[in-house]
């Protein structure tokens, strides 16, 4: 049972209900077998006692027919009636005697029953019946039936003898019928339950699994709900379990991240857990609740605090600067008090009365930088400021900020005026513009930091007004001190210039004695007076000094060249110093010439102040210049003619170009060494005589000539005399593309100064149409001639 | 104690070994007395001086500004600035672009000067400002251009006469309002150039006696104004000489109230005024 314990359901049933069936079956199979066999039997019995009847009668006829008791004859007679079995194989119809012997078998006759069964028959006492006994043959024991009908006349029983093996042996086919039936329905059976279990057992299956996950305390899928079976039901409770699961641990998250709003309904009245989560949800609404009232009461303390702590720093860390203190002051209390606007006033004296001037205005987040003073009980300031009571109000007019306050912009919703009083001394006030209303304990936050403020601002005042004393002081002292160093530069500056100026005087004076010493000097004013004038001027011109002063310069320049010196005269008017030599006549028409330089002097902004002509006397050294320029004149004037000439010679070598030119074009030049070699043909040469160029170029004349080939003694006496010096004409004919090209040579020697034969030039003429019409002339002459002598 | 000429020179060796300053060609006697100036202020006798020069790198540049004078205002010595205004800054009138070398600049109230005379005559677009001092901490002051108040209280004449009168013309008045150019803060004793005026001009130390040309470029206008007095003949030479090599042609050397070219340079120049125009 234990190893059944571990199986599945679905096994088990199986493996239990599968052997019951075939059990049960079998059991059903057995009994049937049994009450057809018994039936059988006995019908066999009735049906061998019928047959017995039957015999009998046939006996009864026998018996008549033969007389009285058994007999051989009746034996005989009745044989054949016994010879065929009566139903089966072996129940053969047999006459047995009382004490057992077969009187007619067809196979044991003679034999006897076994002694067991004549007892019983002898016992029963019965004229007919059945009994069973045991055969015992040669080779087997057999259980037989014995059906008797106990025959008078013969005092022997009739009997047959039936076997119920043999019987049954119809009987057994009906048995495996059974058998296969039996098999068969607990195969079906088997299927039939297996089929009906298996999606149970699936079922049965998710289920546990599920309820495994829900044991483990994890959220399971829901299970399919296949049918309305309890198993349909249980899971549907089940997936109802997961939902209820499903949202309790929600509820219970939502709870955890504290969503204490989070709507749950418990999933029955009776829902232990949703009941007791909800009463938790409720405790900790309760707490939280209780915890955020104490904590914002805890907020409002640490703010207060906080902020009395942070003013105090801020109020410790610039008090040494007023603006800073009020800019930092207004700043950080706006944004404390996260309203938008706000300004400080600090008390002023006037003269006659107080006033308040606001030191610092900071809004939407940004400083602002106005400048306003209020009145002592002007406005709602003034009126703080008179009052020393704090001004709040929750509905503000609509200008009010933009015209009293001097905050300016947009119109916020409260105004809180609170005044920065110290043991009722008023230092000025704090005002504060907000779209949110005050709480109380901002109020109250503002009123006890006003105070701080106040202390602060009087002891800032104080220390600034000595910080400032200090520090002019300081200043002071610094500024003399640089100052001093400044003028002490000064002096130096103008203690340099001053040498400086020494020291160009001192050098001027040098240049101005050595000019005066050695050069013309004197000064005009602008309109080119003489103001002043050296010795050496006084000299030259012949003047005294008195004269000359007051005298136009231009008059004592010659009148030629008065016009000249007044266009110098405007260029150094102009600013530029001129260079010139100026013509001067002297007092006894003493003519002098003087190189000179006129520099105008500017004093600093620019303007002319005066003229100063310096010169040099170059009267002889003009006069040799004047001698020089006529010998000048002269080489120019023979420049001149060489030149003319020049001209001319060049116009003839032009001339000669041409005329080469020409005769380039119309003659056949060559030019020859003394030694005889050809150094240029030209190319008419060329063109007539069809040599080229190259052929002859390079070569002796001896070598190529006709004649010095031909007649040597007349080349020789012909190169001699060129060699001396003596022109020399030839003529010859020679035949070009068969044609008879006539020419006439002017060999010209040309000689160098040493009388040396330099060049021979051979200037050759093509006559051969002259030579041509020489010849016709001459034939018509000879015709004539013919003509006359006929 | 007074300062010897041995000790003078010992002091012009000393620096110039230890640092490229070279002060030799510096007028003795005005150096003398700014060595005598120092020795009192650091309460120092002339060994212990040239000691600390010799170990002290800092202590020397202190010395070196110290020695340098710095004088200047916004528009110092009025005629020279009208001699600009209607003699010399008109010649650039066309110029396409109009080179200015401020040569010892200072604390640089000329080079503002200049500034606010060229945006007056409507040239200011052309001008390129280059400004120059030996002495680091001016050209700090310069490049700041905040300069006391109270005590320059002759800046505003000077600008009065400069800008808003006219010499030549005693009827014509400008009125060019102070804030145009300055932010004047009573309060904190400070006269500000505006930024628009500061961020305009290339302000480097440079030093005249060893430092030639810092620029890439030549010059319309070198204004070097007393610096020249407290150099000595030769060493001005050298400063006209460099002058002149970096003048465009025609281009113009303002010089302060009493100094001249004499010498050899001065025949390579015009003078005009205290102006000189380059041949």
């Amino acid at each position: 049972m234990k190893a059944l314990n571990n199986l599945k359901l679905a096994q088990r049933i199986q493996l239990t209900i599968i052997p019951l069936m075939v059990v049960l079956f079998a059991l059903a199979g057995l009994t049937l077998n049994y009450f057809s066999s018994t039936r059988t039997i006995n019908n066999s019995i009735k049906e061998a006692h019928v047959y017995i009847d039957r015999l009998i009668d046939i006996v009864n006829i026998v018996e008549l027919k033969t007389g009285k008791g058994l007999t051989s004859s009746d034996i005989f007679e009745l044989k054949p009636y016994f010879i065929k079995p009566a139903f089966n194989k072996t129940d053969f119809p047999s006459l047995i005697s009382k004490n057992g012997e077969f009187l007619i078998h067809t196979t044991r006759q003679g034999a006897r029953l076994p002694i067991k069964a004549v007892q019983e028959l002898k016992n029963l006492k019965a004229n007919e019946g059945h009994l069973t006994y045991q055969d015992f043959t040669d080779s087997f024991t057999e259980n037989r039936i014995l059906v008797y009908k106990y025959y008078k006349p013969y005092n022997a029983y009739i009997a047959i003898s039936v076997s119920p093996t043999e019987i049954l042996e119809q009987v057994k086919v009906n048995r495996q019928a059974l058998i296969i039936i039996v098999i068969l329905s607990s195969l079906i059976t088997a299927l039939i339950v297996s089929l009906l279990l298996k999606p149970i057992s699936r079922q049965l299956a998710h289920l546990s699994v599920r309820l495994k996950q829900l044991a483990h305390g994890e959220i399971p899928t829901y299970v399919k709900v296949t049918d309305k079976s309890e198993l349909g039901n249980l899971a549907n409770s089940l997936n109802g379990l997961i939902d209820g699961h499903k949202s309790t641990t929600e509820f219970a998250q939502q709870i955890e991240q504290n969503k204490l709003d989070f709507e749950f309904k418990p999933l029955s009245k009776n829902d232990q857990l949703g009941m007791a989560l909800l009463q938790m949800r409720e405790s900790l609404k309760r707490a939280q609740h209780e915890e955020a009232k104490r904590k914002e009461e805890d907020n409002i303390r640490t703010w207060v605090n906080v902020g009395l702590a942070k003013f105090g720093d801020i109020l410790r860390q610039n008090n040494n600067d007023l603006s800073l203190l009020a800019d930092s002051v207004i700043q950080n209390m706006v944004n404390y008090l996260n309203a938008n606007q706000g300004g400080i006033f600090m008390v002023k004296d006037n003269e006659s009365e107080k006033y308040l001037e606001l030191l610092s205005a900071f809004a939407y987040n940004r400083k602002k930088f106005l400048q306003k003073n209020i009145m002592f009980g002007e406005g709602l300031v003034g009126t703080c400021a008179v009052e020393k009571q704090t001004i709040y109000l929750k509905e503000i007019p609509n200008d009010y900020i933009a015209i009293t306050s001097g905050l300016g912009e947009a119109t916020p919703t409260s105004l809180l005026i609170v005044p920065l009083k110290l043991e009722d001394e008023i230092f000025g006030v704090i005002e504060i513009a907000s779209f949110n209303e005050f709480a109380p304990h901002q109020i109250e936050f503002v009123e006890k930091v006003s105070e701080s403020i106040a202390s602060t601002l009087n002891s800032v005042k104080n220390n600034i007004r000595t910080r400032e004393l200090l520090e002019q002081s300081q200043q002071q002292r610094e500024e003399m001190t640089a100052q001093e160093e400044e003028m002490r530069q000064n002096m130096e500056e103008m203690q340099a210039t001053q040498e400086e100026m020494q020291r160009k005087n001192l050098e001027l004076e040098i240049i101005t004695s050595a000019i005066n010493q050695s050069l013309v000097s004197c000064s005009l004013n602008e309109d080119g007076f003489i103001t002043d004038s050296n010795i050496v001027f006084q000299e030259l011109t012949g003047y005294g000094k008195a004269e000359l002063e007051g005298k136009l310069l231009e008059n004592l320049i010659v009148e030629s060249q008065r016009q000249e010196y007044n266009k110098l005269w405007e260029t150094v008017l102009n600013g530029q110093s001129v260079n010139t030599t100026l013509h001067l006549t002297g007092s006894n028409n003493n003519e002098r010439f003087l190189l000179a330089t006129l520099t105008p002097g500017f004093d600093p902004m620019g303007t002319l102040i005066k003229i100063l002509l310096v010169g040099h006397d170059i009267t002889e050294a003009r006069k040799l210049e004047i001698m020089t320029q006529q010998q000048a004149r002269e080489i120019e004037k023979n420049i001149k003619r060489v030149k003319e000439e020049q001209e001319i010679s060049s116009q003839r070598q032009q001339e000669m170009e041409t005329l080469l030119k020409a005769l380039d074009q119309n003659c056949l030049i060559t030019i020859i060494e003394p030694d005889g070699l050809i150094t240029y043909i030209n190319n008419k040469n060329v063109e007539v005589l069809g040599d080229r160029k190259e052929d002859i170029e390079n070569r002796y004349l001896q070598d190529i000539d006709f004649t010095a080939k031909n007649k040597p003694k007349e080349f020789e006496r012909f190169w001699k005399a060129l060699h001396k010096g003596i022109k020399q004409t030839r003529e010859f004919s020679l035949e070009v593309k068969g044609k008879t090209h006539w020419v006439l040579e002017n060999y010209t020697p040309i000689m160098s100064e040493q009388g040396e034969l330099y060049k021979i030039i051979n200037i050759g003429i093509d006559i051969t149409e002259n030579k041509e019409k020489e010849f016709e002339l001459n034939k018509v002459i000879e015709q004539l001639k013919q003509q006359l002598k006929k | 104690m007074q300062v010897t000429d041995q000790d003078l020179q010992y002091f012009i060796n000393t620096i110039k070994s230890v640092s490229k300053y070279d002060f030799s060609e510096y007028s003795e006697k005005s150096l003398k007395r700014r060595l005598q100036k120092i020795l009192e202020d650091y309460n120092l006798d002339i060994i212990s001086l040239l000691t600390t020069l010799r170990l002290d790198r800092d202590f020397l540049e202190k010395v070196v500004k110290e020695i340098t004078v710095n004088t200047t205002e916004l528009f110092r010595d009025p005629p020279v600035w009208h001699l600009l205004r209607s003699r010399i800054l008109p010649r650039f009138k066309n110029n396409k672009t109009i080179n200015i070398w401020h040569a010892g600049c200072s604390t640089g109230q000329e080079v503002y000067s200049m500034l606010i005379l060229l945006n007056e005559m409507g040239m200011l677009e052309k001008a390129k400002i280059f400004a120059t001092d030996i002495n680091s901490d001016v050209l700090d002051v310069a490049k700041q251009g905040v300069y006391k108040y109270r005590f320059n209280l002759g800046y505003l004449d000077n600008f009065d006469k400069v800008i808003k009168e006219n010499p030549l013309n005693f009827e014509e008045y400008n009125d060019v309002p102070y804030e145009k150019y300055f932010d004047i803060d009573k309060v904190r004793d400070t006269i500000t150039i505006k930024k628009t005026l500061t961020e305009l001009p290339i302000f480097r130390k440079h030093d005249l006696v060893v430092d030639g040309n810092l620029f890439f470029a030549k010059f319309d206008l070198i204004l070097c104004r007393n610096v020249i007095i407290y150099f000595n003949y030769s060493l001005q030479n050298k400063v006209f000489e460099l002058f002149h090599n970096n003048l465009y042609s025609k281009g113009v050397l303002l010089l302060g109230m009493h100094e001249t070219i004499l010498g050899p340079w001065s025949s390579r120049f015009e003078r005009l005024g205290q102006a000189y125009i380059k041949k």
